[in-house]
């Protein structure tokens, strides 16, 4: 699970930093004040889903910097479809890196504003992140 | 010469993204058609010409793989340059993608640069900004 966590982070780090020029810092294992949660699943040899969950803030930062739009410019729209992004990147990152040999077959992001509850249920993998006093959580579920 | 461009991807963001690189890069675009999946660009393609096609994988409806056989299978879309930009970049992916008859695979998360110097590799045109450099670089200057 140590090693998954840090291959998780990495993936975090690429694709935050490279596409949304947002800087994360690791913060303990509790559960923030999220605003909104994309989740993909993905099916191969290993089966499971990544959650990613988002301050309000922060999500509108993602979308500021990415797009270039200001938030009085911004709707709904925009940020559901950039944080879906962020965890379709996110998904797709940590996967390879998990193993560059491996295909799996990755769903359609869904979103939920707020997120659902059952997101901490049970045995997962969790990484949250302070950004700037605004929130970032990731959680990966493995299925049989 | 300018260039018309389709993009197919399922989010707005990244196909604004895409066309943002593709208008700062200085690449000569005309037409820029946009579609969120491989059935509306199929319809696009049905009705415009395109010079070249950047195009995500995972999108519903019709995702990327099956709108690359489609225009593979099609004479008149054929020779069109597709380049895949995808989260899914396992070598098994990217080599069946090639295979199928993309011209490249860009990963996702992509730098603006990697995009353009792909973009215009696939076009055959030598980037203005190299060439700018090229060029300086030949007047025998020191910089």
């Amino acid at each position: 699970m140590k090693e998954m966590k840090e291959i998780m982070m990495a993936a975090i780090f690429d694709v935050v930093e490279q596409m949304f020029y947002v800087f994360l810092e690791p913060v303990g294992d509790e559960y923030a004040d999220y605003a909104m949660e994309a989740a993909i699943q993905f099916k191969g040899d290993l089966k499971g889903e990544m959650s990613v969950l988002v301050s309000d803030g922060l999500a509108k930062s993602m979308v500021q910097n990415l797009l270039g739009l200001e938030t009085g410019q911004m709707t709904k729209e925009d940020i559901e479809d950039c944080v879906k992004e962020v965890a379709n990147m996110i998904c797709g990152n940590f996967l390879g890196r998990l193993d560059q040999t491996r295909t799996f077959a990755l769903s359609v992001p869904s979103f939920s504003q707020p997120p659902r509850k059952a997101v901490t249920d049970g045995d997962a993998c969790r990484l949250y992140f302070d950004s700037d006093g605004e929130s970032f959580g990731a959680i990966l579920r493995l299925t049989n | 010469m300018s260039f018309n461009v389709l993009i197919v991807d399922d989010s707005k963001s990244v196909r604004s993204v895409i066309k943002k690189i593709i208008t700062i890069s200085g690449f000569r675009m005309d037409q820029c058609y946009e579609a969120a999946n491989g059935k509306q660009a199929l319809e696009i393609l049905s009705k415009e010409w395109v010079d070249v096609i950047l195009s995500d994988l995972n999108m519903p409806e019709m995702n990327g793989l099956e709108m690359l056989a489609a225009i593979k299978a099609d004479i008149h879309l054929q020779k069109i340059p597709i380049i895949i930009i995808s989260t899914e970049s396992s070598d098994e992916r990217r080599n069946a993608v090639l295979e199928m008859g993309a011209k490249q695979f860009v990963k996702k998360p992509f730098s603006p640069e990697y995009v353009r110097k792909v973009l215009y590799e696939v076009i055959g045109m030598e980037d203005e900004k190299t060439h700018e450099r090229n060029e300086r670089d030949n007047d025998g200057g020191d910089f």
